[in-house]
Order: C-alpha cells, then structure tokens, then sequence
C-alpha cells in the first residue's frame, strides 16, 4: 500500500465523504463503484509488484512440472503393479522349486538308505533309478537361477529409478525420515535375529569352538 | 553324562525339511528315538510332557525362538540339566557370546555336516 498514490487515496477518501450519510442504504452500484476506485487506486501497486510475482508463479510452475515428470519417470504404478508382484511370485516358485528338488532328493537317499541289501541286483538297480532321480531334481538350480537373475533386474530397475530421482530432485542424505523402530524390529534386536551371514561376514564353526572355550574360560573366572 | 543312543532327542526346528536332514542324519549315528517341534512354545510343552536326553534347537523361529527356549530350558528345575545344543545360521559372535551365557552346550553353525553334528553331540556328552 505504500506505493499506492496521494491521488488515489484522495479518490477513495471523497467516495467515502461523498457517502458517509447514506445510513445503510447501499445500492450495487455503489458497491461496484467502489470496487472501481480501489482497483483503480491499486493499479500502481499492482503494476510495480506483477513483474516479480509472475517470474515467482513461472518458477514454482516449472518446479512442478519438472518433479511432475521426475515422477512419471519412476513409473511408480508400474513397479507396484508390475514389477515387484512379478519378483514375489519368482521368489515364491524359487522357495516351491527348491523345496521339491530337496524332498525328492531326501526321499531317493531315504529310500537308499533303508532298502534291503540282501538282494544285491535289486538294491543296484533301486540305487541306480533313485540316483537319476536325484540327477533330475538337481535341474531346479538352472531355473531358479534363471528366476533369480529376473528377481535381480526387478532390483536394479527399481534401483536406478529411485536413484535417478534422489538426483534430480537434489534429495540429501540428512533429509531422510528417521526410521521408527517397528515392533518386528525391536523382536529382532531384543532375540538377537540377524539371519545367516554372508561369506566371510560371521563366524566360522572354528571360530564358535574357539569362542566357546574362551567365554567359558571367562565365565569360569567369575566363579574363581 | 555318557552318551546313551537309547535316549529321547528332540529336534526343534520351523523348517520341517531341517528336522528331516537332522533326524536323518542322528539316525545314521545310532539314535533310533527322535521327535521334533516346530518352535520353543511346542517344544517346551513336550519336554514337560516328557524327560529329553539331547535337545537340539534352531534359533530363530515364531513365536518362541530357540534361545528364548533355552533361557526357559534353563530357568526350570525340572529342566535345567537338559543338555542343548544351538543349531542355526546366527553365526554373529553376539549370538554365540549370548547362547553360552544363557547356558547352551555347543553351538553348531549352518550348514553342517554329520560329523560336526556327531563331534558336538559326542562333546557335550564327554564333558
């Protein structure tokens, strides 16, 4: 408003004189007169500010467009549709595959193991069916492999999306969310579940037996 | 406590073909009297039911785990000299660190063999 001029500020000052008297009786013309002496007595202000504003809304609506198309090019609706349904369901016929070929190869070593031997052609010859058998479920390692390497181009797929989208909209570490602990979380940490650990990250057999004996060792001083 | 292959083993474990390598494979070594359970909260129901020579027990299962089991094991007096052995794949020193203090008897890491699972019964039993 301080841009606002003498001039105008007087316009609206003697429409407002003009018809202090009225008692209520306002008319739409009246309103709509006024209107136009505060727009008009606005105008300058408007003028000054307008340029600054649009060049403000022109970039907020770039930013949009731009995060709008950051967006579309997560696919997001394709991945949750699509992508990670398709890597479950390998996961589950990879677990389904791998438990048929064991129970088929246990079933052929049960079967081995407690067949009769006094009968040695037969034995040979169970052996021997049983063993093809055992060759046969052994195929599930070239499937699931070949599953397995969908699941992992799901992952990767996934990956370069949701890093290309960090990226371009300048996401900094220091801005992620902090993680509550879950209730399945705190089970884990409480009942120390960690699940099997890759090669070279646990500890070996050697290594539990050498550990045994010294926290044994320690915990037979505390009785010392 | 000599090494009895008459006596009752259970084997705990939530993967039912797990139990069946174990029993298989405790078969091979002599024992001839198994049963098993699929979690802590089942097993610990049978060994009040019923006196265990051997308990062997995977760690991680619902909704008791097996080192929950073992504290529990341990913290009953009509249980507590059971020997148990840990069979798992929480190969972490903690998990270790913490089986031992909560007083298991050996700690098998898998995958095993049958002569780790023979070495360790054999030890628990010899001590």
């Amino acid at each position: 408003m301080a841009n606002m001029k003498q001039e105008n500020v007087a316009r609206v000052i003697d429409f407002l004189e003009q018809n202090k008297n009225r008692d209520g009786e306002v008319s739409l013309t009246d309103v709509m007169h006024l209107a136009e002496v505060m727009s008009g007595s606005m105008h300058d202000f408007l003028t000054a500010v307008q340029p600054a504003v649009t060049e403000e809304l022109t970039l907020i609506g770039k930013e949009i467009s731009r995060m709008k198309d950051e967006i579309s090019q997560l696919r997001a609706n394709d991945m949750t549709g699509n992508k990670i349904p398709d890597a479950g369901r390998e996961l589950d016929a990879i677990v389904e595959a791998t438990e048929d070929a064991t129970n088929t190869i246990m079933e052929a070593a049960e079967e081995i193991m407690g067949a009769d031997t006094s009968d040695a052609e037969a034995y040979q010859e169970l052996v021997s069916n049983k063993m093809i058998s055992i060759f046969e479920a052994c195929t599930f390692q070239d499937i699931t492999g070949q599953r397995i390497s969908k699941v992992v181009t799901t992952l990767n797929y996934i990956d370069e999306r949701v890093s290309s989208f960090i990226e371009h909209l300048r996401i900094p570490e220091e801005l992620d969310a902090a993680i509550e602990e879950s209730e399945e979380d705190r089970r884990k940490r409480e009942l120390i579940l960690h699940g099997p650990q890759h090669t070279g990250e646990g500890v070996s057999q050697d290594d539990i037996d050498a550990l045994l004996t010294d926290v044994q060792a320690d915990i037979d001083k505390l009785f010392d | 406590m000599a090494l009895d292959l008459q006596m009752p083993v259970l084997v705990v474990d939530d993967y039912k073909t797990m139990i069946r390598i174990i029993r298989n494979l405790l078969k091979q070594l002599g024992f001839e009297d198994i049963d098993d359970a699929a979690d802590g909260t089942e097993a610990l129901e049978k060994m009040k039911q019923r006196r265990y020579g051997l308990v062997i027990s995977d760690w991680n299962m619902e909704p008791m785990t097996g080192y929950e089991l073992l504290k529990q094991v341990r913290s009953d007096s009509g249980l507590s000299k059971t020997p148990f052995i840990m069979v798992t794949a929480e190969s972490k020193t903690e998990n270790v660190i913490a089986a031992k203090k909560a007083g298991v008897n050996n700690y098998i890491v898998k995958p095993f063999n049958a002569q780790t699972l023979k070495g360790k019964i054999e030890a628990v039993f010899s001590d």
